[in-house]
């Protein structure tokens, strides 16, 4: 698994993570998410070995990141600018990534060369920013790696090509057991990949839970009140509220049993519970940390 | 899977065959460029044999490459190798300065050691591939020649291997105190010649405000600065041989010839050590790199501790630099004497260092906005200045007054009076008291001589001037040099005491006479002359055997008291035979190819019995010749006191010493 406890990690005095804490179970799709600025990049970079961290535990498997060359010969990693030698070409990044990966897999690199379609002899800086993204998939998963963590992996990429990447790597997922961490802004497509879900704000998880516990904890209710109601009683513990016409949509921290049981005792002409999505939830959580919550459409 | 990364991880840990490769091939017109530059030098000096048909001469002196390869190595290699070595450091720690390519190197499975070590390599061989190609190249046609000397070779060889590891481990540091690829080189030239520049700038910045203080450069911590360091002291010593060379051709059967019997390279133990001190600079680097936090790409100075000392340094530079420059413009030329005017000089160095301290504040934010809460910063740089200026003013350290005792000094270099003389403790311990006796007296009368200095109307005074330059080389190697222009008065040298006396009686010595004609002093060996007559306008070279007559000549009219009296007014030289006697000495020296050079001019005058009649013995002159420059020229010795007058030139006017100015003269009337 990938636990990080309490790290702490400073530029100039400021703290880019400030105590964070996640633990990523073996076997697992971890989506982290937070807004930009909350310190997703500096957490990767740390289980990368690219940063030190100033204080707590960074391990993957058990073992501390930090100069370990043998645990890190496990871990591959897409960062959100993936850096290539200005002249070379796919093959030459290849060679370069099989040198230092002894996992690294020619038939599964000439497999991939098949679902990429990239001539691997022009040069990467030819090749537009989509198709970079995809090389860097093809090579990363080329080192079969044990434990996979990307940050923001799909930007750039096509939808059918975000779909085909998603299914490689949940193939991985199912027939070697590769943990995978990932960071995004595209909520609705970690929604659709990830089981476990982390969020993020100045420097600190907010809250990690499953995606179902995530959904179960928090509702989202369309209302119709009775005639004469037009404002939504103020006893009702309700994160956020916006009205339609007569149809009041409410956002409430429970669960759909429990917040239908609250509204019945107002006699609604209409509740229907509708399940959010993770957008919602990421925004009505970090609303919750002052995060500006703004009635944007998503 | 554990047993294969645990495998890998002790196989993989400190070198990467992977990186190296990649960085050789990624940077190949670099090395390939280099060597080809190269290459060309061999194959020009080949063709050139070819051209002149010495390819396959037979009996070529295999000591003559060996000379040329010590020249280069010398004079060449080290200029070449300092300016290659940052292009290879440059280009293999380039992924430290970009946030992306510290990433990819940062993140992939190998320890901090094992990209040093790899990379390193791969920068030493970057380096050390032109110079393998050139040598190559250089043996081959050495070998064309049948002169392949393997003494020299090998020689040569571990010094290019000396200086190249001292030079890229010298760049490797470099590259490691910094973030940005640009500051790199400005860094790496500042750690290669900060020693001397800052000898240069204190030297410069002490000598407009202590009092004796001579030379703009003590070389005291030439060390410091490698390459001029190794240019200066590590140098090709040559051992020639007189030979016959037979030839029928010649009426004598053949001529005499100088052949290269030996080559040496005098301190080329200073490679070896500059090649340890590589290894310790390399070690510093590394640890830098343990410490090194990847965030620092782009950072002017990535190492924390460092930044307020590159602020304060730069500071500091740019005072003492810009200061100086600021005076010269704005305040020299109402500088009244000699010396700084330590409030205007104050007022330009706090204006330099402050600007100094915001233009690092500026590079190390990376920002222009830095002005906010910098007051103390500010302050500490005017108060620096201020210590400094107030250090110098009131001489703090007594650098003016500083005269070493004799115990102290292993050798003392002395010109005055229009000659120079060496001293050695335990020599000439009696003469070498009466020079520091002078030194002293001319301390203890600064403020007299620098009130003089600023009158400058000394010769309309009827006083004289000399040069007081003397230097002490210490026992540790380190000089004390002082050179003053001193004023003479004819009423101070009869009181005893004052530095005109002292400097009068030491002169004017039987000793010093002695001592000026290196009389009883074996170092010196008389090898030439050369005599030139006015009134025949000819010129007339002496060999040893002359000279060596004509210096015992001199020698005993210097004991009867006829030779050797210094006049320190002037009073001209119309009374003087019309001629020009020099005599040339060689001695032993520690530098250059240990023999140096001395010269002295004797003025023959009317009652040099023994010299003239020398001269006359030797064929040289005859009573013809022996004429004054009053009966040669006597239009321009019209007068007793005022014996030469250049009717070009301005004379000043003195009402007291009123004299007929011949026509044309112009007079000038002094305030």
């Amino acid at each position: 698994m990938i636990e990080v406890k309490d790290a702490v990690k400073k530029f100039d005095g400021f703290a880019a993570l400030d105590g964070a804490s996640l633990s990523v179970p073996a076997g697992s799709v971890y989506g982290l998410v937070g807004p930009n600025g909350a310190g997703k990049s500096t957490v990767i970079r740390c289980l990368t070995g690219i940063y030190r961290q100033d204080g707590g535990t960074v391990r993957i498997g058990g073992e501390d990141v930090w100069e370990n060359a043998g645990l890190k010969a496990r871990v591959a990693a897409i960062p959100d600018d993936w850096y290539y030698f200005l002249q070379a070409t796919v093959r030459d990044m290849m060679r370069f990534y099989r040198g230092f990966y002894p996992s690294f897999s020619m038939e599964r690199y000439e497999k991939l060369k098949e679902v990429f379609n990239i001539d691997e002899k022009k040069t990467i800086r030819r090749l537009s920013k989509g198709m970079q993204k995809q090389v860097a998939f093809w090579l990363a998963l080329s080192c079969m790696p044990d434990y996979l963590i990307l940050d923001e992996p799909v930007d750039g990429l096509d939808p059918v090509m975000r779909r085909q990447v998603w299914s490689l790597v949940m193939g991985d997922v199912a027939q070697r057991g590769t943990t995978v961490l990932v960071s995004s802004h595209n909520l609705r497509e970690l929604e659709d990949v990830c089981d476990h879900v982390g969020i993020m704000d100045h420097g600190k998880v907010l809250l990690e839970r499953s995606l179902a516990q995530l959904q179960d904890n928090m509702v989202k209710l369309q209302v119709v009140f009775q005639d004469g109601v037009t404002e939504v009683p103020a006893e009702l513990p309700v994160l956020h509220a916006s009205r339609t016409g007569r149809i009041h949509t409410l956002i409430m921290r429970m669960n759909a049993e429990e917040a239908t049981a609250k509204l019945s005792t107002y006699s609604p002409l209409l509740v229907d519970a509708v399940p959010l999505t993770l957008e919602e939830i990421f925004i009505y959580e970090l609303g919750g940390a002052d995060y500006a919550v703004k009635d944007i459409v998503l | 899977m554990n047993w294969e990364v645990r495998t890998m991880r002790s196989k993989t840990s400190f070198f990467n065959g992977t990186l190296f490769r990649k960085n050789l091939t990624r940077f190949w017109p670099l090395w390939g460029g280099a060597s080809f530059l190269g290459s060309l030098f061999p194959l020009a000096m080949l063709l050139q044999l070819m051209r002149y048909g010495e390819i396959s001469a037979v009996g070529r002196n295999p000591m003559e490459f060996t000379e040329a390869y010590y020249i280069i190595l010398s004079q060449v290699v080290p200029i070449v190798s300092l300016l290659y070595a940052i292009l290879c450091a440059m280009v293999v720690w380039s992924y430290l300065y970009n946030a992306r390519s510290v990433g990819l190197m940062h993140a992939l499975p190998i320890r901090r050691e094992g990209l040093f070590i790899t990379n390193f390599l791969s920068g030493m061989a970057m380096q050390l591939i032109p110079y393998a190609v050139v040598g190559t190249l250089c043996v081959l046609v050495s070998l064309a020649c049948g002169c392949l000397e393997p003494v020299g070779l090998l020689v040569t060889i571990l010094g290019v291997l000396g200086e190249s590891l001292f030079y890229f481990s010298s760049a490797t540091l470099a590259a490691f105190v910094t973030g940005n690829i640009f500051a790199l080189p400005a860094f790496y030239f500042l750690l290669h010649f900060l020693a001397v520049l800052l000898d240069w700038l204190v030297s410069t910045f002490a000598t407009g405000f202590l009092f004796g203080l001579s030379g703009s450069y003590s070389g005291a911590v030439e060390w410091l600065s490698p390459t001029v360091y190794l240019i200066n002291q590590v140098d090709v010593d040559r051992t020639y041989e007189e030979v016959f060379v037979r030839d029928a051709g010649s009426v004598y059967g053949g001529y005499t010839d100088s052949v290269l019997s030996a080559v040496r390279l005098e301190n080329v133990w200073l490679i070896g050590v500059y090649a340890l001190a590589g290894v310790v600079l390399l070690a510093l680097a590394y640890a830098l790199y343990r410490r090194r936090r990847s965030e620092s790409a782009g950072d002017v100075v990535a190492v924390m501790w460092m930044k307020p000392v590159f602020r304060f340094g730069l500071a500091g530079l740019a005072a003492l630099l810009g200061g100086q420059l600021l005076y010269t413009l704005f305040w020299e030329q109402f500088q009244s004497g000699w010396y700084y005017g330590t409030l205007p000089m104050l007022v330009c160095m706090i204006v330099a260092g402050v600007i100094g301290y915001y233009i690092a504040s500026m590079l190390l934010a990376k920002a222009l906005r830095v002005f906010r809460g910098s007051w103390k910063g500010v302050a500490l740089v005017a108060v620096g200045c201020a210590v400094l200026c107030g250090v110098l003013h009131f001489d703090v350290l007594g650098v003016s007054a500083r005269v070493p005792e004799i115990s102290e000094v292993r050798q003392v270099s002395l010109y005055t009076a229009d000659n120079s003389y060496e001293f050695y403790p335990g020599e000439e311990d009696e003469l070498l008291e009466q020079v520091r006796q002078v030194h002293q007296a001319i301390a203890a009368d600064a403020d007299y001589i620098i009130q003089e200095q600023n009158t400058c109307n000394w010769y309309s005074r009827g006083m004289g001037t000399t040069s007081f330059h003397v230097t002490y080389t210490l026992s540790n190697g380190l000089t004390v040099s002082r050179n003053y222009l001193l004023p003479m008065a004819r009423d101070r040298m009869a009181q005893e005491g004052t530095y005109d006396h002292l400097l009068d009686q030491l002169v004017n010595s039987d000793a010093m006479k002695a001592k000026r004609i290196h009389v009883n002093d074996s170092r010196y060996t008389v090898n030439s002359g050369y005599l030139y007559l006015d009134k025949r306008n000819e010129s007339l070279d002496l060999n040893s055997r002359e000279a060596a007559a004509v210096l015992e000549a001199v020698g005993r009219d210097a004991a009867a008291g006829t030779w050797g009296t210094y006049d320190w007014f002037g009073s001209g030289n119309g009374g003087d035979y019309a001629m020009n006697l020099e005599l040339r000495f060689t001695y032993p020296s520690e530098y250059g190819d240990g023999i140096a050079y001395d010269g002295i001019t004797i003025t023959v005058r009317p009652g040099m019995d023994s010299t003239v009649s020398c001269l006359k013995d030797l064929g040289l002159i005859t009573d013809e010749d022996l004429v004054t420059y009053g009966e040669l020229n006597p239009e321009n010795y019209n007068d007793a006191e005022l014996e030469w007058v250049d009717p070009e030139a301005y004379v000043f006017y003195d009402p007291e010493r009123a004299v007929d100015l011949p026509a044309g003269a112009a007079a000038v009337t002094v305030g």
